[in-house]
């Protein structure tokens, strides 16, 4: 039932730093709790988001320093679910596959997949303030 | 059942409360979000500590668990609500990972009521929610019904059972629920089985339950008894079943379910109930109905099996007047010794039920051999089965001589006799009440004959004892109507034609009739109502003399006559004192009339009566004088004022002259000894000619006037003596003139 996680490799190759598209029908959804805008939801959404994209991001790193792999694939859960909720789809399909690979003991440490996490986090952190900013 | 449960499942939730866990905000926000825009309350607790603080300060509806979280997770979280109180049951839904299948299994094996995969889906989880609810609110109420049943059954005391059979090798089965438990006064959780249940029933019955229960499981029916156990405690419980069998597929019984009942109170009650209306309460012997159904049932089996069966009806003597001596109280403890004494004389069995009497068997019409009481003094012995008469004779002489000996009632000893009689069935009778009546008739002719003894019914009893039946239950009643009158008959002076006196005769108007003296006068002195009877005419000749007294000046007595057995109470002089003195009149108002019969039959016991009575200034008078055989020495020793010649020697005055003879006889010993004569029954002028010329002045009799009531009396007076109207005062004057001449040739 669970869909194969996405090629890591695609996801990792892209340009550093370049903002990237939150996916719309993640957000319509937000929206439609919502609908006239009212209770501000996708605005704490997205705010609480950002700072709690920030705090994990900051433990993220740490816990990689530390090799506190336990941590690792904690982190990776939290983030899978609120960053597809927000519509951050590559962000959550690379915690899907750190959490997995954690979950097996793969060693994560040499594949790359850590600094695809963290460079698509900066990424979605750049594309969420800019909604912010809107 | 715990208090949070029970609140929300009275209260319909409207807005139920959602707690969710989650420790990612992100996630908190949308679902608090989503779950709001679905009609529900939100709490949000940020990880597992925080949300069983919650829990424990405000219970929710249902709890929203993401699996996982850091520090408590989302299993142990749960794992932890569930051991809180209130909490066993509250729906709680797990948040897992799309993929995480292990988490699925570790949620429910942590208590998690579902699990639900995380997804932006927001309407799935609000349906989800809603029908975890409405899962958990069917569950409450399942719950209560459940312990409603089970409180209703325990206070009903009553408790469900299942039997499974042992079939094809499988294993049988018996479960009783903790209520049922209680019914056998077995602890919860004891490990009861159907033998040991069996063995709580007493071995006489149980031979027969087994034996039921076979016939029931093999015709596969529905079991319905009431059983005796001697539970646990020692106690004596009754326990109804009830079960019905369940079938398989194939349409074999393979057990019954059924419930178990304490009804003990309820038969208890019901035990009472039918005591009392089948049992005296003063004796406990059966009563007049269970009496009735008994002796029809008795001649039943009579008839069947062509047997005698016998009623004996029994009586004690002279109850009422133990009854008004000793008081009512002293009466009673009297009857429940008579009770006990007489149902010893038989083989009382108490407890015959139409359902006894089928399973005893043919010769179960024994048991139904009782004394009961009918009412009263009256007792009934009934013996199902005789041999012949000399069974049932001997049993009545049993009870003559264990009634007779000495009882204490009242700080005293009593002596008391009974009278009984004896009917046979079918020979006297042939249904309960010609054989109630019969035996009554017999007992009646011992109370004739004198008491403390037994009678056979014999058909030439029938006719007279009837009649005198009815009479003395009527005469009995006359008292308390008002139904008895005096009329009165003057005795004259017929020298002086004037009235020196009255005899108060007593009436009897029944129904508009007349009943004359000769007609109750003995049946009341056989029945021992001519006391009440004689002691009501002195008062009312007492209150006559007063009434007289003041409409025209009566001074002279009023004579009652007085069975002699009156003069043997000690109490009759305090009697007639009471009398006269409620109606102010002297002593001497009041004249005792005793035959010459009576006194002579019993002389020494009613001497001492006569002197007092005489000392008090009441004058006593001989009836029918004449016709007893007095001893003439007694007779000059007893304290008498008059003799009355009897109607009989008047009546042949004139025709017989050994009437004339007796009549001269009767005057001059009378005038030796100083006593006034009065003649009786004199009709008409010869009589009363030759009566006066033998010596004998004061009369009584149709000549003058009949007996009649008081006012005719006053009447007659006023019309008739006063006046000098009568043809005997003209006789009396022509009399009284040739008495003079008489005289005065003497002198000459």
């Amino acid at each position: 039932m669970s869909p194969a996680p996405k090629e890591p490799e695609s996801t990792s190759d892209g340009s550093a730093g370049a903002p990237c598209e939150l996916d719309a029908q993640s957000l319509a959804r937000l929206t439609e709790l919502d609908p006239n805008g009212e209770g501000r939801l996708l605005q704490r959404v997205l705010r609480a988001y950002a700072t709690s994209l920030e705090r994990l991001m900051g433990e993220f790193r740490q816990a990689r320093a530390a090799e506190q792999g336990t941590v690792l694939r904690q982190i990776a859960h939290t983030l899978k679910s609120s960053s597809a909720s927000i519509g951050a789809l590559q962000l959550a399909a690379l915690c899907a596959e750190l959490e997995q690979r954690l979950h097996e003991c793969f060693d994560v440490n040499n594949s790359g997949i850590l600094d695809s996490l963290e460079l698509e986090a900066a990424r979605v952190a750049v594309a969420v303030h800019a909604m912010l900013q809107t | 059942m715990n208090p949070s449960n029970e609140i929300t499942a009275h209260q319909p939730v409207e807005r139920p409360m959602v707690l969710l866990v989650d420790d990612d905000e992100v996630s908190l926000l949308l679902t608090a979000a989503a779950l709001r825009d679905q009609g529900f309350e939100i709490t949000e607790a940020g990880g597992g500590d925080r949300a069983l603080a919650m829990l424990a300060e405000r219970p929710v509806d249902v709890v929203v668990l993401d699996a996982m979280m850091p520090g408590r997770d989302g299993f142990e979280t749960c794992r932890s609500l569930r051991t809180m109180p209130g909490l066993e049951h509250v729906p709680v839904l797990m948040l897992t990972g799309l993929d995480d299948n292990a988490s699925i299994t570790r949620a429910f094996e942590a208590g998690a009521t579902d699990f639900f995969v995380k997804s932006n889906q927001w309407s799935l989880l609000a349906g989800r929610l809603r029908y975890l609810l409405r899962a958990a609110r069917t569950r409450q109420e399942l719950e209560r019904s459940k312990a409603k049943l089970a409180r209703a059954q325990d206070l009903a005391r009553m408790g469900s059972f299942d039997w499974r059979r042992a079939l094809a090798g499988g294993p049988g089965g018996f479960v009783l629920s903790l209520e049922g438990l209680r019914v056998f006064g077995l602890p919860p959780g004891y490990p009861v089985s159907m033998r040991e249940l069996l063995r709580m029933v007493p071995a006489l019955e149980r031979h027969g339950l087994l034996r039921m229960l076979r016939d029931v499981l093999q015709t596969a029916s529905v079991l319905a008894a009431d059983v005796s156990v001697t539970v646990r405690n020692g106690r004596q419980r009754i326990v109804h079943a009830e079960a019905e069998p369940e079938f398989n597929e194939q349409g074999h019984c393979i057990g019954y379910t059924g419930i178990v009942q304490d009804v003990t109170d309820r038969r208890v009650a019901e035990d009472r109930i039918r005591h009392l209306a089948n049992f005296d309460a003063l004796t406990g012997l059966p009563n007049r109905r269970q009496l009735i159904w008994r002796t029809e049932r008795a001649l039943e089996s009579a008839r069947r099996f062509g047997h005698q069966a016998a009623l004996l009806m029994i009586d004690i003597d002279r109850f009422k007047v133990i009854n008004d001596t000793l008081g009512h109280a002293a009466g009673d403890d009297l009857l429940v010794e008579v009770a006990r004494r007489l149902r010893a004389c038989v083989r009382h069995s108490d407890q015959v039920t139409e359902g006894t009497l089928e399973s005893i068997g043919a010769r179960a019409h024994r048991s139904l051999e009782a004394v009961g009481r009918l009412g009263g003094d009256e007792f009934v012995a009934l013996l199902p089965e005789v041999g012949d008469e000399r069974d049932a004779e001997r049993v009545a002489q049993r009870m003559l001589d264990s009634v007779r000996e000495p009882i204490f009632v009242g700080g005293q000893e009593c002596f008391v006799t009974s009278s009984i009689g004896v009917a046979f069935f079918p020979r006297d009778g042939a249904s309960v009440a010609d054989l109630l009546r019969n035996s009554d008739v017999a007992m009646y002719s011992v109370k004739s004959a004198g008491r403390n003894s037994m009678a056979l019914y014999t058909q030439q009893l029938s006719g007279r004892g009837r009649e005198k039946l009815e009479l003395e239950s009527a005469l009995h009643k006359a008292i308390e109507r008002n139904e008895l009158v005096l009329h009165y008959q003057p005795k004259i002076d017929v020298r002086s034609a004037r009235m020196v006196g009255v005899e108060a005769l007593m009436r009897w108007q029944r129904g508009g009739q007349l009943v004359p003296p000769g007609d109750f006068i003995p049946l009341a002195e056989e029945t021992g109502l001519i006391v009440p009877l004689s002691e009501w005419a002195v008062r009312e000749a007492a209150r006559q003399a007063k009434a007289w007294a003041v409409s025209f000046g009566f001074s002279d007595s009023v004579a009652v006559n007085l069975p002699n057995r009156l003069f043997e109470r000690s109490d009759l002089v305090e009697h007639i004192h009471q009398a006269v003195s409620t109606y102010g009149v002297p002593h001497r108002a009041i004249q005792l009339e005793i035959t010459e019969t009576g006194l002579m039959r019993d002389l020494q016991n009613v001497i001492p009566s006569l002197h007092r009575l005489n000392e008090i200034g009441v004058e006593i008078s001989i009836d029918d004088f004449g016709t007893g055989y007095s001893s003439l020495a007694y007779l000059t020793t007893l304290p008498i004022s008059e003799v009355k010649i009897d109607r009989s020697f008047v009546r042949d005055l004139g025709i017989t002259p050994q009437s004339s003879a007796v009549v001269t006889a009767i005057i001059a010993l009378a005038r030796s000894l100083g006593l006034r004569v009065v003649a009786e029954g004199v009709e008409n002028l010869r009589q009363m000619e030759v009566l006066h010329r033998l010596g004998c002045g004061i009369m009584q009799g149709f000549l003058f006037s009949r007996a009649i009531p008081p006012d005719d009396l006053e009447v007659w007076l006023k019309q008739t003596v006063l006046p000098r109207r009568a043809p005997w005062i003209g006789q009396a004057d022509v009399l009284e003139a040739n008495e003079t001449a008489r005289q005065l040739s003497q002198r000459r």
